[in-house]
């Protein structure tokens, strides 16, 4: 019950995401609503792949494959590009918070001198920001990889 | 469509087809698409052979009918992400390989789209909320999720008059920055919310520049280093200019002790 109320939970807080961001790269009004279903999938499957012990960049890479899988059906039922549907629907899981984490400590060295602390702070979290964008890239791009690789998805 | 192309038809059909790939670079679609939906075009309206060629901010066209090679390039300057034009022209490639339209229906339905916004105080309201979201998930209160849609808005209506009058966006990306973590510095002197970092953290995130990231990694992954390269870098420098903006906040006001 519990678990149950946790995701309905990170569902409805990633559909929010989904939906401002989709109207900030201005998505087509008909296209918001699967943008919505798309970022709730993701991160709910993210979620359960963390729980049980996935590491972030691998779980980023399977809840983001099945977001892309989701938006190749959806664009051919739209007439519309996958990356409509999909990119606005993984905004939700990029790794803001590592990105300027490693920026803020480069500034951080920049300003109070090198530091093995601030060195391993800003390398940790710059790989952890590149891994898990190239997982989101790859995820949204395995349809092409797989199944779409001498013929346009529509 | 095996009927001769006269020269003049070619040259309108190398017209048509390079305005179609600009528009596409130019409101952010990614390089295998602006080179698929270019040359399925100039292939369905009756062209022998087409090429397109990228580079980060052009984008050249060579149409070959009966031995006859017509070349041309257009500049690309950035005109935002908008996934209104991408769609309708996908639509209009489609139709006209279904031979919907020809090449006049396809001319003028060209001419007609334009890069449609949405309201820009929904999107001011639906971005703050998103970030709201953010802190949320992260596990933030509700007056931290109150006090993040507010530095949102403050940050969001520093971008978007920027953006109005065409500033230089690593420009605008930092004092975008500046103005939302000095938003959010209330929540820190009034210790407002659980957990106060989470309102700075939160917020800034309406400024990770998302979509420029994954379409240059899948650029890479699909062998357009070159665009994807120079996509990464102007994605790096976003960040970075954000960076500058929020430690400059951050050094105005004091914040260095909570960020520890």
């Amino acid at each position: 019950m519990n678990l149950l109320l946790t995701i309905i939970h990170h569902a409805f807080f990633a559909m929010i995401p989904a939906v401002g961001f989709g109207l900030l790269f201005n998505v087509p009004l008909k296209a918001l609503k699967y943008c919505a279903a798309g970022g709730a999938i993701g991160v709910v499957c993210r979620y359960l792949l963390l729980e049980q012990g996935v590491s972030i960049e691998l779980a980023t890479l399977l809840a983001t494959s099945v977001v892309g899988f989701l938006g190749v059906y959806w664009s051919q039922r739209f007439l519309a590009h996958p990356k409509v549907f999909t990119v606005a629907a993984v905004i939700p899981m990029l790794p803001g918070v590592f990105a300027f984490r490693s920026m803020i400590a480069l500034v951080q060295m920049n300003q109070l001198g090198y530091s093995p602390e601030l060195l391993a702070n800003l390398v940790d979290n710059l790989l952890k920001a590149v891994f898990i964008v190239g997982g989101l890239a790859i995820g949204l791009a395995l349809p092409g990889l797989l199944f779409y690789r001498r013929r346009s998805v529509i | 469509m095996t009927s001769k192309l006269t020269e003049s038809d070619q040259r309108a059909l190398s017209r048509l087809c390079i305005q179609s790939g600009q528009m596409l670079l130019q409101h952010g679609a990614e390089s295998t698409l602006v080179v698929d939906l270019t040359r399925r075009l100039g292939l369905a309206l009756g062209i022998e052979e087409i090429e397109v060629s990228l580079s980060p901010n052009s984008i050249s066209v060579t149409t070959i009918t009966d031995r006859h090679c017509i070349t041309t390039v257009r500049q690309c300057p950035d005109h935002g992400i908008n996934m209104h034009v991408i769609t309708k022209i996908q639509h209009l490639v489609v139709m006209t390989e279904h031979q919907v339209l020809d090449t006049y229906a396809a001319a003028a339905r060209l001419q007609k789209i334009t890069a449609k916004r949405y309201n820009r105080w929904l999107v001011l309201v639906m971005v703050g909320l998103s970030c709201a979201a953010f802190s949320r998930l992260a596990g933030g209160d509700f007056a931290v999720f109150a006090m993040t849609f507010i530095a949102t808005c403050c940050g969001m209506l520093v971008r978007q008059e920027l953006a109005h009058r065409h500033f230089n966006p690593l420009l605008n990306f930092g004092a975008t920055a500046f103005v939302t973590t000095s938003a959010s510095v209330p929540g820190f002197y009034f210790e407002i919310g659980n957990n106060p970092s989470l309102i700075m953290a939160s917020a800034v995130l309406m400024l990770v520049p998302g979509f420029p990231l994954i379409n240059a990694a899948s650029d890479m992954v699909k062998g357009h280093i070159n665009i994807g390269v120079s996509r990464w870098v102007m994605a790096s420098l976003l960040t970075l200019a954000t960076c500058m903006g929020i430690v400059l906040a951050i050094n105005l006001f004091q914040l260095w002790p909570w960020m520890r």
